[in-house]
């Protein structure tokens, strides 16, 4: 027991517990969140007595006498002044980490007026943050000092909703105070807790299932296994091969898979019955990687299948190998890029619980609710199931697939009870779909101008225990490997295999981050064969409107690459000319999902009873900032203002399916959605005023109409929009490290410039951490071996100075020009990243992450 | 910032029976200190006062022992033993010792804290500071400098 103070209320624990836990479950504080509960993250960040320290490290009996603060205990203008500073310097992407941002903020500037920015970089260098590479972290916090200082917080400066204006964040304020709800923090009445018994082995077959022990325990509500499953067991996005709950005579396919589920009265009685599930196996030996499993007598790792090739890929174009046969340089080497963890700040968490219209809701942090609709309609064999995004803490397509929301929308159809299923940090780790580790090899062929004749590759993956997206990232990966250039020989054929680790699905760049690296590498070394510098290689070959990729598609006039690569030039010539190492490299990424796959944006627009018009689409908010970005095309498509527009957030029963916030798409596709049905309802409001409108819905829907791969036509319609980029790495000779980052990228009309400078920042980051640091290594059991804290993700005083530069180029006629960001920021940060240091040390490096750099962790 | 100050990497002092590597009490870092900034605490321990110490390393040089430091004064969770015995050996020699059981490399969320020849160590480029060592250590041999996770000293 302990007495303490909390917010400067007195409170006495009885049962000693870690402080994160009281003060969610008991006190619910929800702005403390929980990211790891291993210490790692700093989402749970408070400050005790002065020092900021995670809740999650001390227990409560600890605390006697101590002052505890949270952000609700925050003074009223410290609650302004940070939600205007960290609004108007867009630091508030998914938001997770935020509130313990602002705390460190807090500690920071009650001891030091005036930091310098190394201070601010210290203060906030043990908090995680996926989303933002930090830059307008430290920025929000320097706008806080200085306002802190002056004593006023002014009117924001852009309040023009328009298209082009960077206005703060509509959810900037819930999420730095803490009270917008991600699923983890709805605590409902009655609600039990759920968790999966999972596989002991990657590879066994379940021989039998004793739950008695676990059943008999008090506060255990139900334990339930593949026998109960009422629908299909097998779900997934397009093949259905991801296991619900491994029944009795099943094989497991990865240490994830689930056996049974588990439902208790609460948090502790549940581990303990977990642990009292008894499941025996036949153990089998595990496939650790693709080149077991295409051994012709590897064993499968689906009993339904014939063999482990989960996909393949073959993609020509031309004559590639007479073209490189016939070619002046040629150069050939083969690459190798690792599995990545997304690390979103956010475990997954679902709550489920029947609505009062006799439905399953479930409350759900993926992205796309419509997915998740679908998928569970399948395995309760039911309709009568609805689905509401909350707040989502990043995804960056680690949260496309079921996780944890199949499993509590079962739990409540099976029991009746409301119930909360939250991945541990080290579950989430194992369990959801990762980056695809790659293994490329290259050729390339050009005349003595540097003008690429032709490309020919063939690369494989592995893509882990079930399908997920690995067929589709494949698919992309082999489709931009061609690098944005106009040449028209070009062969590709790419494979991925089933095997025993952990799944692979999408992840940031879907496939291109792979490819990129391999082809932009070799253009690079390309470019001293010939003579000439990176640079004028790209300027060479890069693609122009009107001409033709290597895909047969003839690009728009919209196409910017030309001018990313004028942008960049500056920069470039002055880091050469100070002699300093610098790399260079380009990307193209397709906006919307295209090769012929029906890709529908659909948006409502409902004048509902408060006068106002509510903006409903079936697409996730995911960090990514869509809701403020519908907000601004409906203020910019019709007269309204920004006070007459509410954005909800998606759900499947109003909100019409507009498709997975994946393939850097919801800007474009969505926006043109939502921009078609302000047409109309800029028609019907006329002169009116809204109050006329009450009831009345405006439906816009736009296809994003393209031609599948291989179509036989002259030019197919690959994707309906590319975004272009080209990113710069400067290093500093002294000490090796990254001194700078220059990204510059064609994103047709910038909705939010702000937004899309934090969408390039967090990328360039994300991607230095691919680059240079991150891995996720994978031990001979097929078990993930690192903690959160281990992946290698940045820090806040890790990283280089970064210039986001947003190109505004006019973009397609669709979505008023926008054209996505989310994923290219990631695309070309690694080759450009290796050729720096090849410029430093003369070595080629043509793995990642790369090797001999201070960056590198020796194991 | 990241400037680095002394540290004395025991805590035994008067609790401490037979400890042969621990801090002796012998005063030559307090009186070489040139800033005044270390005083023998209530352990009979040499302890430096980090507002006051300017890193200038004179202490780890003077210290007979060699059981002074320099750390990064910004990662506020230390280890305050030098005990390089075996476990079983170290854990009569004092009460506050480091027996090399790993507990703490083992909660450690970065990879920081590791054992080697018996005694844990905190590599502080690894270090998150949350302190999750140092409540669980056994021995309490971990401690927060800032005296909210563990006694100041």
């Amino acid at each position: 027991m302990a007495t303490f103070y909390v917010n400067g209320r007195t409170v006495t624990v009885q049962r000693n517990q870690s402080l994160l836990r009281f003060l969610r479950d008991e006190l619910h504080l929800t702005s403390v969140k929980d990211g790891c509960s291993e210490g790692a993250c700093g989402a749970c960040t408070v400050i005790i007595d002065g020092e900021t320290c995670r809740a999650c490290v001390p227990k409560t009996d600890a605390l006697e006498g101590k002052h505890v603060l949270t952000v609700e205990g925050l003074s009223p203008w410290e609650k302004k002044l940070y939600t205007y500073a960290y609004g108007e310097a867009g630091a508030v992407q998914c938001g997770f980490c935020i509130p313990g941002m602002v705390l460190c903020t807090k500690s920071l500037l009650d001891r030091v007026d005036d930091p310098t920015e190394e201070q601010i970089r210290h203060a906030i260098r043990n908090n995680y943050c996926r989303c933002t590479g930090y830059v307008k972290i430290i920025k929000a916090i320097q706008l806080a000092a200085k306002l802190k200082r002056e004593g006023a917080i002014p009117e924001p400066t852009e309040t023009d909703w328009k298209l082009g204006s960077s206005v703060h964040r509509l959810d900037v304020e819930e999420k730095v105070l803490g009270y917008g709800k991600y699923p983890d923090d709805w605590y409902l009445e009655n609600m039990a807790y759920g968790s999966a018994v999972r596989s002991q082995y990657a590879r066994a077959r379940v021989l039998g299932i004793d739950a008695e022990k676990a059943r008999a325990l008090p506060g255990v509500v139900a334990v339930i296994t593949a026998e109960d499953i009422p629908g299909e067991n097998k779900v997934g996005h397009i093949k259905h091969d991801q296991y619900t709950l491994i029944p009795i005579g099943g094989l497991t396919h990865y240490l994830g898979d689930a056996i049974a589920l588990v439902v208790a009265e609460d948090q502790e009685t549940l581990e303990k019955a977990k642990k009292l599930v008894k499941v025996t196996y036949e153990p089998l030996p595990p496939i650790h990687g693709p080149e077991e499993a295409k051994s012709p007598d590897a064993p499968l790792v689906f009993d339904e299948e014939k063999t482990n090739v989960q996909a393949h890929k073959h993609v020509a174009r031309g004559d590639a190998s007479g073209a490189i046969a016939q070619s002046k340089y040629v150069i050939s080497r083969h690459f190798e890029t690792p599995w990545t963890e997304h690390a979103f700040l956010e475990p997954e968490c679902a709550v489920a619980y029947w609505d009062e219209d006799g439905y399953v809701r479930i409350l759900s942090t993926d992205q796309s609710s419509h997915t998740t609709l679908h998928e569970c309609k399948l395995l309760l064999g039911s309709e009568k199931v609805r689905v509401q995004n909350q707040l989502v803490g990043g995804g960056f397509g680690g949260k496309e697939d079921m996780s944890v929301q199949h499993h509590a929308a079962l739990i409540t159809y099976l029991t009746g009870r409301a119930v909360k299923v939250k991945f541990s940090r080290a579950e989430s780790l194992l369990v959801h779909p990762k980056r695809h580790p790659f293994w490329m090899d290259f050729t390339i062929g050009c005349d003595e101008n540097g003008i690429i004749q032709g490309v020919k590759a063939s690369v494989y993956s592995d893509t882990g225990a079930f399908a997920s997206l690995g067929g589709p990232v494949l698919e992309r990966a082999c489709t931009h490997a061609s690098g944005p250039y106009n040449y028209q020989n070009f062969e590709i054929d790419g494979t991925a295999y089933y095997t025993n680790n952990p799944p692979a699905g999408a992840f940031r760049g879907f496939g291109v981050t792979q490819t990129c690296f391999a082809i932009e590498s070799l253009l690079n070394e390309m470019a001293e064969k010939v003579g000439i510098s990176p640079w004028e290689i790209r300027y060479r070959n890069a693609i122009r409107p009107g001409q033709e990729l290597p895909n047969g598609q003839i690009v728009g006039a919209e196409t910017g690459l030309v001018e990313t690569l004028e942008a960049i030039r500056p920069y470039y010539d002055a880091a050469v000319a100070a002699g300093k190492p610098v790399g260079l490299a380009c990307a193209m990424k397709n906006s919307g999902v295209g090769v012929g796959l029906p890709d529908w944006g659909r948006c409502k627009l409902i004048v509902e009873a408060d006068e106002k018009v509510h903006i409903y689409s079936g697409a996730s908010c995911i960090g990514q900032g869509l809701g403020t970005v519908l907000v601004q095309m409906v203020v910019t498509n019709t007269p309204l203002g920004r006070d007459d527009i509410v954005y909800e957030r998606s759900n499947t029963w109003i909100a019409p399916d507009s498709g997975d916030s994946s393939g850097s798409r919801q800007t474009l596709v969505t926006g043109e959605a939502c921009r078609r049905a302000c047409e109309k309802l800029a028609e019907a409001l006329g002169n009116h005023p809204l109050s006329d409108l009450i009831g009345q819905v405006f439906y816009g829907e736009y296809l994003a109409k393209t031609d599948k791969l291989g179509a036989d036509v002259p030019h197919p319609v690959s994707h309906v929009a590319y975004g272009y980029a080209t990113q710069m790495a400067v290093l500093d000779r002294s000490t090796g490290r990254i001194e700078s980052m220059v990204a510059v990228h064609d994103v047709g009309k910038a909705v939010n410039p702000r937004s899309c400078e934090g969408q390039i920042e967090g990328g360039v980051v994300m991607s230095m951490g691919y680059a240079l640091r991150e891995q996720y290594p994978i031990d001979e059991n097929c078990k993930p071996i690192d903690k959160f804290g281990k992946l290698g993700l940045f820090r806040a005083h890790e990283i280089p100075d970064i210039q986001a530069i947003v190109l505004d180029k006019p973009g397609l006629d669709v979505a008023c020009g926008a054209i996505g960001i989310g994923e290219i920021t990631s695309i070309p940060t690694a080759p450009a990243i290796a050729e720096a240091y090849y410029q430093l040390d003369g070595k080629r490096r043509t793995k990642l992450p790369l090797e001999d750099t201070p960056y590198e962790r020796k194991r | 910032m990241r400037s680095q100050v002394a540290l004395v990497a025991c805590n035994g002092g008067c609790r401490n029976t037979s400890c042969a590597y621990g801090c002796i009490g012998c005063g030559m870092c307090v009186s070489i200190c040139p800033f005044g900034a270390i005083a023998f605490n209530d352990n009979g321990v040499a302890q430096v006062d980090e507002r006051l110490c300017q890193g200038c390393g004179a202490c780890v040089v003077e210290c007979p022992q060699g059981i002074i430091r320099l750390h990064d004064a910004d990662c506020p969770i230390v280890i305050k033993c030098s005990n390089r015995d075996p476990g079983k050996v170290a854990r009569t020699a004092c009460e506050v010792s480091c027996i090399g059981c790993g507990i703490c490399e083992k909660v450690c969320p970065s990879g920081a804290a590791q054992v080697a020849n018996n005694l844990s160590a905190i590599d502080e480029e690894l270090c998150l500071s949350c302190g999750m060592c140092a409540v669980k250590c056994p021995r309490h041999a971990i401690y927060d400098l800032r005296g909210i996770l563990t006694a100041k000293a």
